[in-house]
């Protein structure tokens, strides 16, 4: 245990110094306070574990001084020290929350022996209260992967209901599309109106569309494959793929990548899709003149991809829900809120994990990690299991080759 | 050039799909037949002559996967082109191992089914212009024979 810092209050010099001495001959650390007020200067200036209070002192009395610690330090168990015949000034300091009361002359090991209780008692309203919230945070985190889950299954179950209508509604629009196109109808009044409105009516299922798909294409994807990945090719792949868009928003993307071999045994379809998304998600966040690294470092356990942009940055509480399905920031129409959803599902498939950090004004580095060793899975949280399955069965897979 | 239309069967029960899609191919000049189940679809099959199904894969009953099995048993030479949800990707890749010539997915756009329709009526044609050839080369090889 660390140092135990006791508080002596007493008016007597004379019976506080040998104290102290003795006391510190126990291994405590230990400081004195002749009155009230200089107890709680002491106090202010740096809390104690437990403070030894005399109940009868000139100025404040012991009985004060207790009130004041109870009001400012919670945490701060206090023994009285009442003179022979005032027991009933200790009963009274219990009611009002020490720990307990001896009398005077205090025998000495009694002393040790209350201190130390007091400690225990302290240790382990220390350790309830951490249990507390404990249980609290995974309480909160089991909701909210519960939520998560549930929301999943909804969402696809209704994604596939609506494409049957959704197909319907297009070859509506697509039949009404082609009857007014035909060179050898008769001229239709306000053409152009009904032209005008079938296109809204195909941009709006496009639009719902791409929604279901993303939905269904995320709980139901072609099977893992897994091969020799080389993430310098994809990174730069996937670099080359959005350069384009990168040019027209005249944003730099750079590689890190050079101290880095970048073979992992994984998922390459996979890594790229992530890539894809991240990147992208970078260039949304970054205005003209922006810069996105994508970077990868490596250890003999991990590998780790960072995409990082010096773009808006995402603000803390919204930090915690990029991930969950439909949560998005723009405006109707633009995102789905499916992007982060589906890429931390695709990592969490291919054994890895994924970690976000930004600063509003500063930009957002989004890290994926894939485990190359058994150990390394360990720390993969909610994907530790998954993460064991998939290197049993690449073990598997690399022994077969 | 006059366009001669392809006999397109569509199958799905989805009702409103099959008859907005099939005025629409109608429209186009193609020849179009509709059925809303595998067991309607089979029976047309007995009467018609089709060059292309396009064939809903989920669908209550024989199934769209059922229904491609008994099609290219009685009629291989038939065309099929598979409607299927995208969630089913795997269902899909199974009904071209079978036999089917591509696949769509729901709500399919409508250049895309063109050119499918198109692709699938080309091969039937080619397909059957070389069964016609070999047959013509047997009944010469017999004729050389005698």
């Amino acid at each position: 245990m660390a140092e135990t810092r006791l508080l002596l209050v007493d008016d007597e010099t004379h019976f506080r110094s040998p104290l102290k001495k003795r006391l510190q001959k126990r291994g405590f650390t230990v400081f004195e306070a002749g009155n009230g007020d200089e107890c709680q200067a002491l106090m202010e200036k740096e809390p104690v574990d437990v403070v030894v209070l005399d109940v009868k002192m000139p100025g404040m009395s012991g009985i004060e001084v207790l009130a004041w610690i109870r009001e400012h330090f919670v945490k701060t168990e206090v023994i009285l020290l009442t003179g022979h015949a005032s027991a009933a000034d200790g009963v009274e300091g219990i009611k009002r929350g020490a720990f307990d009361y001896l009398t005077k002359p205090v025998e000495f090991d009694h002393l040790v022996q209350k201190i130390n209780q007091a400690l225990e008692k302290r240790r382990r309203e220390e350790e309830k209260k951490h249990e507390a919230e404990f249980k609290a945070r995974m309480e909160q985190q089991m909701v909210a992967t519960e939520r998560l889950a549930s929301l999943g299954t909804l969402s696809t179950g209704i994604a596939h209901e609506i494409d049957n209508p959704l197909a319907i509604i297009k070859e509506c629009a697509e039949y009404m599309r082609l009857l007014i196109g035909k060179t050898d109808a008769p001229a239709m009044p306000r053409k152009k109106d009904f032209e005008n409105a079938i296109g809204k009516i195909e941009t709006a299922i496009d639009r719902a569309r791409r929604i279901t798909h993303q939905l269904l294409g995320f709980v139901r994807q072609p099977e893992t494959v897994f091969a020799e990945t080389d993430l310098k090719v994809l990174i730069s792949e996937t670099v080359e793929f959005v350069n384009k868009e990168a040019q027209n928003k005249k944003v730099e993307v750079s590689q890190d990548v050079e101290n880095a071999k970048g073979i992992i045994w994984s998922d390459p379809y996979a890594i790229r899709q992530v890539l894809i998304n991240l990147i992208t998600n970078a260039l949304a966040a970054v205005a003209s003149g922006g810069k996105i690294t994508v970077s990868v470092r490596e250890t003999d356990a991990f590998a780790e991809i960072s995409v990082a942009d010096n773009g808006t940055g995402i603000p803390k509480e919204n930090l915690e829900k990029i991930f969950e399905p439909f949560f998005t920031t723009k405006p109707p129409g633009k995102g789905t809120g499916l992007g982060l959803y589906v890429t931390s599902g695709i990592v969490g498939r291919i054994g890895g994990k994924i970690d976000v950090s930004s600063r509003v004004g500063k930009g957002t580095i989004f890290q994926v990690t894939l485990p190359r060793t058994r150990e390394a899975c360990m720390v993969m949280g909610d994907n530790k299991d998954m993460c064991l399955d998939i290197l049993d069965m690449i073990k598997g897979d690399q022994q077969n080759d | 050039m006059i366009k001669i239309p392809t006999k397109v069967l569509i199958v799905d029960d989805e009702k409103d799909f099959v008859e907005m899609f099939s005025l629409r191919l109608q429209e186009m000049g193609e020849r179009v037949f509709t059925a809303h189940s595998g067991k309607e679809c089979l029976d047309i099959l007995e009467r018609e002559t089709i060059d292309v199904i396009v064939l809903d894969i989920k669908m209550p009953g024989m199934d769209g996967i059922e229904t491609l099995r008994e099609i290219k048993k009685r009629h291989p030479i038939i065309e099929v082109i598979l409607l299927t949800g995208h969630g089913a990707i795997d269902t899909a890749v199974t009904g071209m191992k079978l036999g089917a010539y591509d696949y769509l997915l729901k709500p399919a756009d409508a250049k895309e089914m063109t050119k499918k329709l198109e692709g699938a009526r080309k091969r039937k044609d080619e397909q059957e212009d070389r069964i016609r050839k070999a047959e013509q080369r047997t009944l010469l090889r017999r004729g050389g024979n005698v």
